[in-house]
């Protein structure tokens, strides 16, 4: 079978950050379960941090730079998509959003992602039901059941309780590769001819 | 081809010394502008249509046929005329008496407007953008070329018997262009009725510019108009100029960098590089808009922005004499070497008006020997 490209999204803020962390956790977890299954990948992992003035500007100016267009299409072309936020005021940062309000709306549509949150206290965990699944609903990507959410104690005293929600939500992702991503139509090769633009 | 600047009409603050203009000097400002672009021996003068502030240009044919007034040679067009919002019968009389007052120099850009909350005030959703501009531009159409209409449609009252007025100079509509920088529907209609297209080249890359224009011409071809290297297109662009390119940046980098729509943003030498924004020498200026034609093709229309972001009108006075001293005649020149033959020059009345009388005295002469082609539209030029 042919390679599979994962692409990570992680916005974490601090070097190294947990939520870089548990991105490297999730996309080798996914890359073993691959592996398990006789399928090389290959995870091109994205530091939102890197583009937060390129984002900026695209917002200001409705394109994206040279160099952060070819960060949204190495997303847009990727087999699935892991995504990493912190917890900033009870929902995904502010950075991380800006990733996915500068990317195509139509560019995630069909597309099986893992959603991953970090945050200081347990007590955030919900933030992946209650904002990021949300998010990626609206963007008609397909989230698998299970997200992972790792505070700060999951990487003391209860790592041992992060390990199977990370494999479980790998084989998640792995069992969903196989739905098959609807193809796009491309306006500029396919214009709707004018005569149905005048009849409709 | 022809050479030209749009003015958007903002009223924008000086960022270097504080200085807003009142809506009444901006406005004076536009004129003078015009005034002088055909003293240097340009080709078209095109404003913008605006119905929020910081924008003055409301009206843009009260404006054009005061310029109209002062003027002999240059065109005068518009950047854009909003086809969504504005009553399709207004547009077709208000430019027709225009093409009487300024003796047949004009033509009209049609564009959407992007702003959402303006729809509204005139009754309109933005949501329907793309189907009014397609209505309202067949209706427009069919206003220029029957002297009679009866029409119905989905978003203005029907119209019985009806008969705008005054009818176009010499029974010959305005040229029209299309202005669209992301929407293939509106490339695929101007190629359908073989209008021009015009891309404002200014916020995209280039990459962007070329995939509308690309689709316009492939479709122009399609319609039946000509092939596709024969297509009318009228690319914009942003420029400032001195002397020195260093002393060109240093004095544009406070407007670049506080301007509407960017400001705030990019630098000044990322968006340089981004998009066909040249700051610089006027050898520059002649490289980088010699450059837009390996990009886009021979091309009938440049039309250049140099009055924004609250740049005093002095500075833009001067931009105009050196576009017109040292730029143009350049371009001209240069343009013209490369255009191969059987590309034509934009549409103006007068090739307009011969083309008609031709086609009027075959329709006599051969008459009932021509068979329309199949289609629902008659020729456009």
């Amino acid at each position: 079978m042919n390679e599979r490209v994962i692409a990570v999204v992680t916005a974490g803020l601090t070097t190294p950050s947990s939520s870089r962390l548990l991105a490297d956790q999730l996309s080798a977890a996914v890359a073993d379960e691959l592996s398990g299954r006789g399928i090389t990948s290959r995870t091109e992992t994205i530091e939102v941090r890197d583009h937060a003035h390129d984002l900026t500007n695209n917002l200001l100016t409705g394109f994206p730079s040279a160099e952060l267009r070819e960060v949204l299409e190495t997303v847009e072309s990727a087999d699935a998509l892991i995504v990493v936020s912190p917890t900033f005021s009870a929902s995904y940062s502010g950075l991380f959003k800006m990733f996915f309000d500068v990317l195509d709306d139509q560019a995630l549509a069909g597309k099986p992602v893992l959603l991953g949150a970090t945050g200081g206290t347990e007590r955030h965990s919900l933030v992946l039901d209650f904002a990021l699944r949300p998010l990626f609903a609206y963007l008609k990507a397909l989230p698998v059941p299970t997200g992972v959410y790792a505070a700060s104690t999951d990487w003391g005293p209860n790592a041992a309780g992060l390990r199977p929600r990370i494999t479980q939500a790998a084989s998640e992702l792995v069992a969903a590769l196989h739905h098959e991503t609807p193809t796009k139509a491309d306006p500029f090769t396919n214009p709707t001819p004018f005569a149905d633009l005048l009849n409709s | 081809m022809q050479f030209g600047v749009f003015s958007v009409g903002d009223v924008t603050e000086d960022p270097t010394t504080g200085v807003t203009l009142s809506e009444g000097e901006r406005i004076k400002a536009m004129v003078a502008i015009a005034l002088k672009a055909e003293e240097v021996g340009l080709d078209v003068f095109a404003q913008g249509e605006h119905h929020n502030p910081p924008f003055v240009p409301s009206s843009p044919t009260t404006q054009l046929g005061f310029i109209a007034a002062q003027t002999s040679k240059i065109i005068l067009s518009t950047s854009t005329t909003l086809i969504t919002t504005n009553d399709p019968v207004k547009i077709a009389e208000d430019y027709a008496m225009l093409q009487h007052l300024a003796d047949g120099r004009v033509d009209l850009m049609m564009g959407r407007g992007n702003t959402g909350p303006v729809y509204p005030w005139f009754g309109q959703d933005i949501r329907n953008g793309i189907a009014l501009a397609v209505e309202n531009y067949a209706l427009l159409r069919r206003l220029w070329r029957e002297d009679v209409v009866d029409w119905e449609g989905k978003f203005r009252t029907p119209l019985q018997g009806f008969t705008a007025t005054p009818r176009p100079l010499d029974d010959v509509p305005p040229f029209v262009w299309h202005g669209s920088i992301r929407s293939p529907e509106i490339a695929e209609q101007a190629a359908y009725y073989g209008d021009g297209f015009f891309h404002n080249n200014i916020f995209w890359p280039i990459t962007h510019t070329k995939q509308m224009i690309e689709l316009y011409r492939r479709r122009f071809e399609h319609y039946g108009h000509g092939a596709a290297d024969q297509a009318i297109v009228g690319l914009g662009g942003q420029v400032f100029m001195r002397k020195n390119s260093q002393d060109a940046v240093r004095e544009f980098r406070p407007y670049f960098d506080n301007a509407p729509v960017y400001g705030h943003g990019p630098s000044l030498e990322d968006f340089t590089r981004e998009t066909p924004l040249t700051v610089g020498s006027p050898q520059e200026v002649i490289e980088r808009t010699l450059s837009f034609r390996e990009h886009f093709g021979d091309y009938q229309r440049q039309l250049f922005l140099i009055d924004h972001a609250g740049l005093p009108l002095k500075t833009v006075l001067e931009q105009l004499d050196i576009l017109g001293e040292e730029v143009v005649p350049v371009l001209r020149k240069e343009f013209a070497a490369l255009k191969p033959a059987h590309v034509p020059d934009a549409p103006t009345h007068a090739s307009l008006k011969v083309a008609a009388e031709r086609a009027r005295a075959l329709e006599t002469i051969e008459e009932p020997a021509v068979v329309a082609e199949p289609t629902a539209e008659e020729p456009t030029r």
